[in-house]
């Protein structure tokens, strides 16, 4: 995993500048409009009315309590995926069964399904009258459940390529050598994967926090309790206090941030460190 | 799994359509080239009495090829998507704060109880108190009462509001801060201890003990009688015309209505708009001609014509019918104008010398409990 600076700078040489600058320009001018300016309007809104007012919306308890719930709930949905996920990954890669491939194919339904949707699915199968008599309506149960769905893809497909890619040569040789299969695991496997394995869980949590789809119905959306923050959010923003929607959901922003920042730095030094 | 497929069509049409019209995409009428198009923004629970009043609109000499675009959502997030620019030409919310927003924010003119006398009249010669009697609430183009749904055969035998603090009891009543029938809940419950004798402070102590059993608050009227449906609490706090078309859809549920209830009075406006816009005048007269409030009145709403009103009454509880019923200015002269930041004001105070009892914001306050007492 080192760089070759010589060799970097010799390719670089041979792509034709105006491409590189046009793409450049491209990429820049897209991610301003859509994320660099919207993101900077939130900021500008959440303390249109001074950082006293944006840490007295963040701070009111009933935003204390949506925020909470959603926090433990995405970490919850994060932690129980890294493992699940994980497992699904090394399953889809280095295992050969019937129906592989429809599972491979299936993996990226929970992108490609409407949130609200698996929610009402939720609903039917775990709620008041589920076929299996299973409630877990109204609990934060429910809501881990239901977020779980909703970013599994992320924590499979930032593992996938990596297993796959992995010629497990070094594996091998430690099972020459007599290690035990859960010692090479542990000490060669999953160190290799855990970059991979990090920003799987980091893009989960980070989407977690703003799902809204799939929790709205399952939640039951009592404030102060089963209350999500982006659904918290949303009733702010539709009753006309449009600063305090922003100023919960700069809160919910800078969590991401931190978060993606944290899990960027931690697997390139795991990464390094190799 | 019997019923989880009204639930889910339910849910993805509300979400669907909603998303849909927002776009601007679903003209609800099949005319082919039409010459003028409304746009329709209301409540949640008014989608199926609009898709009848529009086609039976398009089929009179004034709506011929007159195209329609739909958006119903919970009224207060409609409020504020109007506010914000949604393209809306006639606005039919589910109480008066929701116009008086649009007031506010320059969509809707101030004069807008008036356009009533002046664009949605049977009879444009009727002045004064012969007008008065036709339509005696200027603005209101429908009325209807808080009533409560529960599971057939009322195992928890309910009757009045009493009963649903009972232990037990666990309500569904849609969020205050997204729907405009929560807060018409909501004042129905504070209003109906008033109405049996109690004071302020018992009454306010009966709102907390009714946010208490709340088990869900979806975000809309439609949303709550979808979750309902579904199986969630044991009674649910509504609209009477919701209530009479989930029955009428063979839900099995059974409407109860409550001896202290409350009357509903929800408003229509044309926006600045829908006033340069001859098609939009025109559906909104025929909201309030006989053939529309009839329509109205099928769908288990409470007409506002006088007419169309005695011929429909017997089809209500008799009891609910009479002057006797309490409306917003019963609890306060002021009508909304101090109920709504009485109830619900986001900034909550309280009465001297207390942290507990709140005086503004009674029902924010409140919320604090939902869920708590069931």
């Amino acid at each position: 995993m080192t760089t070759h600076p010589p060799l970097a700078r010799r390719v670089r040489r041979h792509v034709p500048r105006w491409t590189s600058g046009g793409a450049r320009g491209l990429a820049l001018a897209y991610f301003s409009l859509l994320v660099l300016i919207p993101s900077v309007a939130l900021v500008t809104h959440a303390f249109a009315h001074g950082a006293g007012a944006w840490w007295d919306a963040l701070s009111q308890r009933e935003s204390v309590s949506a925020l909470r719930l959603t926090i433990a709930c995405a970490a919850g949905a994060a932690l129980i995926n890294t493992v699940a996920g994980t497992a699904t990954a090394w399953v889809l890669v280095r295992d050969r069964f019937a129906g592989q491939s429809i599972l491979n194919a299936l993996i990226d339904l929970p992108f490609a399904l409407p949130t609200v949707v698996a929610g009402v699915t939720f609903y039917t199968l775990y709620g008041p009258q589920s076929p299996l008599h299973v409630n877990i309506t109204g609990t934060w149960i429910g809501i881990t459940v239901a977020i779980a769905f909703v970013t599994l893809p992320f924590n499979v497909r930032a593992v996938q390529p990596v297993l796959e890619a992995r010629s497990f040569h070094a594996e091998a040789a430690a099972a020459t050598l007599g290690a035990s299969t859960g010692h090479v695991f542990r000490t060669i496997t999953l160190p290799a994967l855990a970059p991979a394995i990090l920003t799987g869980t980091g893009l989960a949590f980070a989407r977690a926090l703003g799902e809204y789809g799939s929790v709205v119905f399952i939640s039951n959306n009592l404030p102060y309790r089963t209350q999500v923050a982006s659904s918290y959010v949303y009733s702010l923003a539709t009753s006309g206090q449009v600063d305090a929607a922003a100023a919960v959901s700069t809160g919910l922003l800078m969590l991401a941030l931190v978060v993606l920042a944290s899990v960027n730095i931690v697997s390139r030094r795991v990464a390094r460190s190799q | 799994m019997k019923r989880s497929v009204p639930f889910f069509a339910r849910v993805a049409t509300v979400v669907v359509a909603g998303s849909i019209s927002l776009l601007g995409l679903a003209p609800a009428s099949g005319a082919s080239t039409p010459t003028a198009t409304v746009n329709v923004v209301g409540y949640s629970v008014l989608k199926a009495a609009y898709a009848a009043v529009e086609t039976a609109f398009q089929a009179t000499p004034a709506g011929t090829g007159v195209a329609f675009t739909n958006s119903f959502g919970a009224s207060d997030t409609q409020t504020q998507n109007v506010a914000n620019g949604q393209a809306a030409d006639v606005v039919n919310l589910s109480y008066v704060p929701n116009i008086q927003t649009l007031v506010t924010a320059g969509k809707v003119p101030a004069s807008w109880t008036r356009q009533e006398y002046v664009f949605g009249h049977v009879d444009a010669t009727l002045t004064g108190t012969k007008a008065q009697t036709t339509f005696p609430t200027p603005g209101i183009v429908t009325n209807s009462v808080v009533t409560f749904l529960v599971r057939q055969g009322n195992p928890l035998k309910i009757k009045d509001w009493s009963d649903l603090v009972k232990p037990g009891v666990q309500i569904v009543t849609p969020n205050p801060l997204t729907s405009g029938s929560a807060h018409w809940n909501i004042t129905a419950a504070y209003a109906s201890q008033l109405q049996i004798g109690k004071n302020g402070t018992q009454a306010r102590s009966f709102l907390k003990q009714f946010l208490s059993h709340t088990v869900a608050q979806p975000s809309s009227g439609s949303a709550s009688l979808a979750a309902f449906v579904a199986g969630t609490g044991n009674v649910l706090v509504t609209y009477e015309d919701d209530a009479r078309a989930a029955v009428n859809a063979g839900d099995q549920v059974q409407i109860v209505t409550p001896t202290h209830t409350f009357l509903i009075q929800n408003p229509v406006a044309l926006t600045l708009n829908g006033l340069s816009k001859p098609a939009a005048v025109n559906f909104y007269r025929f909201l309030f001609s006989a053939a529309g409030q009839g329509i109205f009145a099928s769908l288990g709403f409470r007409s506002v014509l006088n007419s169309i009103w005695s011929a429909t009454k017997s089809q209500f509880p008799a009891r609910n019918t009479a002057s006797t019923l309490w409306n917003v200015t019963n609890i306060n002269k002021q009508g909304w104008n101090f109920v709504n930041p009485f109830l619900f004001s986001p900034n909550v105070t309280f009465v001297k010398g207390s942290h507990t009892d709140p005086l503004v914001g009674v029902a924010t306050y409140y919320e604090q409990f939902a869920g708590s007492g069931s």
